[in-house]
C-alpha cells in the first residue's frame, strides 16, 4: 500500500486502519467542519483513531471508523434481536448483549394499554428497536416504530436463533443484499430477522432448512462476496446430491 | 448486579424448541448425525507433557509434571497420580476465578477415576526408594474455550500429556545404596511413563421427553439436555467407569446401548491418541529437520 502524506484524508477511507493513525490534518482543510462518528479523536489539529476497523467517509463531511465485535454498544434506532430475562410491573427486562439490560415498557406495543399487557416468558425472543441509549443508563426499547405501529417487531415464534459478530449482522442488513443471502434465496424459502446486535433468527417450514441457512450465515463471517456465493452454492449442491440419492 | 445478569449466556424457548424439533428427524444444529462425534486436533508444547486438545469450539490443555515426595503410609511401594482442573474465565460467563464450581470437581473426578481405578499409569513403577521417595506426577488441566463436552476433551487432553512426560531417570547410590540420584536430561534420556492402556470418556446426552441419545452435545445441546451419561471404555472394550449424575432417568437398554457406542467410538480416538505426536511432529512442523 503506498503511502502519500498523511494530510490526505483520501488514503484511509475504505482501508483498515489501526488505533494511533492519523487520518486527517486539519491544518491543510481551510473553513471546513466534519463530523467524527465513532472510532475517531480530535487531538487539536489531528485526527486520530481509536478503534481498528475500516475508516469510512460519506459525503459531504462524515467520517467514522467500522469496527466488528462480539460485544454490542446500544445505539439509538438500531434493531435488536432481545432475549426476555425477566418481568417487572413496568418493564420488561431485556437481555440485548449490551453491558446492561435493557427495560422495554410493557406499554410500548401497538395499541397497548394496561389491560392487554403481554405475557412473555423468560427466554422469549424478540425483535426490538431501541429507543434511548445513553452511557451508564440501562437502554430503553420499544416494540413499535417511530410513529407507532408494529412494523414486524415483537415475539418471535419458533425458528432457531445463533449469535454473531456485530460486522457480520451489518453486512447481512447492507443492501444491495449480502451475497451469501442471495445465493441461498434463489434456491431455499426461509425468514430471517437480523438484530444489530449480532443476533440472527432463522426460521423456516423444515429443520434441514434452517440448520443449511444458519451454518452458511455463521461460516460467511470472514469470506468475501465471491467466496460466499461459491461457499453457498457448493453447500447447495451438496444437499440436493444427498436429496437424489435418498 | 445489573452487569452481572447482563453478562450471561442465555438459552431462549426457541432455541430449545428447535433442538428438539431438529433430533426427531436426527439432526442437529451443527449438522452432525447424533452418533457423530466432532473433529478432534491434538496439538503439543515445547516441554514434554504438554498438550492442546481442541473439540470443535472447545478447548483445552493438560500439563504433566513429576515430583519426588514421601509416598503415602499405606501404600509405600507405589507414586502418586494428582489431578487438578482450572475452569479459566475465558472460557465463558459462568465460571468465575478461584474456588472450582462443581463442574471442575465432577470433571477432575470423571478423569481421575478412569485413570486411577482402570490402573492405566503404572504406579509401581514410580516407585524409587520404597517407603521413602517416589514420584508424584501430577496433571494440570486448564479449560480454556466452552464449546460443550469438556470432559471428553479434558480426558483426551489428559491422555496425550501423559504419553508425551519424561521423567528424570534415578538411580541409587550413595555410600549406603539409600541415596537418590537423579540424573538431568543431558546426562541420561528421560523415561516416558509406562501407560497400560488409555481410558477415553465418551459422553452421551439424553434431549427431549423420548431422551433421543447424542454423542459429543455442544453448548447449546448441554444446556437443553434432560440427562448425561459419561462412560469410561478403553480399546479393548473394558469399562473403566460410568457416571451418570442426576437428571432424567433412563432406562437399562439404553444404558447398554450407550455402552456398546462408547466402545466403538473408544476404538478411533484411541487410535487418533496414539499416532497423534507423530502426525504433530512430522505433518505441521515444516522447519523439522531430520
Amino acid at each position: 500500500m503506498e503511502y502519500k502524506s498523511s494530510g490526505s484524508p483520501v488514503t484511509f477511507v475504505d482501508n483498515l486502519v489501526v488505533p494511533g493513525d492519523v487520518v486527517v490534518d486539519l491544518s491543510s482543510m481551510t473553513n471546513q467542519t466534519i463530523k467524527l462518528g465513532g472510532g475517531l479523536r480530535q487531538d487539536c489539529d489531528a485526527i486520530s483513531v481509536m478503534k481498528a476497523g475500516k475508516l469510512r467517509f460519506s459525503k459531504p463531511n462524515k467520517y467514522w471508523v467500522e469496527t466488528s465485535q462480539k460485544r454490542y454498544v446500544p445505539c439509538v434506532e438500531d434493531s435488536v434481536l432481545g432475549i426476555v430475562v425477566d418481568s417487572k410491573s413496568d418493564n420488561f427486562l431485556i437481555d440485548i448483549k449490551g453491558p446492561a439490560l435493557a427495560f422495554l415498557p410493557v406499554l410500548a406495543f401497538e395499541g397497548g394499554t394496561r389491560r392487554n399487557i403481554p405475557k412473555f416468558e423468560a427466554g422469549t425472543l424478540l425483535y426490538v428497536r431501541v429507543v434511548k441509549a445513553n452511557p451508564g443508563m440501562n437502554p430503553e426499547l420499544s416494540c413499535t416504530d417511530a410513529s407507532g405501529k408494529a412494523a414486524e417487531f415483537g415475539a418471535l415464534k419458533d425458528g432457531y436463533m445463533f449469535e454473531c459478530s456485530t460486522g457480520l449482522s451489518r453486512m447481512l442488513l447492507s443492501s444491495p443484499t449480502c451475497p451469501v443471502l442471495e445465493a441461498l434465496g434463489k434456491k431455499l424459502s426461509f425468514e430471517i430477522a437480523v438484530g444489530l446486535n449480532g443476533r440472527v433468527w432463522v426460521n423456516s417450514n423444515s429443520p434441514s432448512i434452517v440448520i443449511i441457512v444458519a451454518n452458511a450465515i455463521m461460516n460467511s463471517e470472514s469470506l468475501s462476496g465471491v467466496q460466499q456465493k461459491i461457499m453457498a452454492e457448493k453447500l447447495l449442491q451438496k444437499i440436493q446430491v444427498r436429496a437424489l440419492q435418498l | 448486579m445489573d452487569g452481572r445478569l447482563a453478562n450471561r449466556w442465555r438459552l431462549t424457548v426457541n432455541e430449545k424448541k428447535f433442538i428438539e424439533t431438529a433430533l426427531a428427524s436426527n439432526l442437529r444444529i451443527d449438522g452432525r448425525n447424533p452418533l457423530e462425534y466432532r473433529k478432534i486436533i491434538i496439538k503439543f508444547g515445547r516441554e514434554d507433557g504438554s498438550s492442546e486438545v481442541q473439540l470443535g469450539q472447545t478447548h483445552v490443555m493438560g500439563f504433566v509434571t513429576g515430583q519426588l515426595v514421601q509416598p503415602y503410609q499405606d501404600r509405600q511401594n507405589e507414586g502418586m497420580l494428582l489431578i487438578f482442573t482450572e475452569f479459566s474465565p475465558m472460557a465463558g460467563p459462568s465460571f468465575d476465578p478461584g474456588h472450582p464450581g462443581e463442574s471442575a470437581v465432577e470433571l477432575g473426578r470423571i478423569v481421575d477415576r478412569g485413570l486411577r481405578d482402570s490402573r492405566a499409569v503404572d504406579t509401581e513403577s514410580l516407585c524409587v526408594l520404597s517407603g521413602k521417595l517416589v514420584w508424584a506426577i501430577r496433571i494440570d488441566l486448564h479449560i480454556v474455550d466452552n464449546g460443550g463436552n469438556l470432559i471428553d476433551a479434558a480426558n483426551i487432553a489428559a491422555l496425550a500429556a501423559l504419553l508425551t512426560f519424561r521423567r528424570p531417570e534415578c538411580t541409587l547410590g550413595g555410600d549406603d545404596g539409600q541415596e537418590v540420584i537423579v540424573h538431568p536430561p543431558e546426562e541420561r534420556e528421560p523415561l516416558p511413563l509406562i501407560v497400560h492402556h488409555l481410558p477415553v470418556a465418551i459422553t452421551f446426552a439424553f434431549l427431549g421427553s423420548e431422551g433421543k441419545l447424542v454423542v459429543d452435545p455442544t453448548h447449546s445441546e448441554e444446556a437443553v439436555m434432560a440427562g448425561r451419561l459419561i462412560a469410561t471404555v478403553n480399546a479393548n472394550g473394558d469399562i473403566c467407569a460410568i457416571q451418570k449424575a442426576g437428571g432424567e432417568g433412563v432406562p437399562q437398554s439404553a444404558i447398554m446401548h450407550c455402552l456398546q457406542l462408547a466402545s466403538m467410538c473408544a476404538i478411533s480416538i484411541t487410535k487418533k491418541i496414539n499416532s497423534a505426536p507423530w502426525d504433530y511432529v512430522f505433518c505441521s512442523k515444516s522447519n523439522f529437520i531430520l
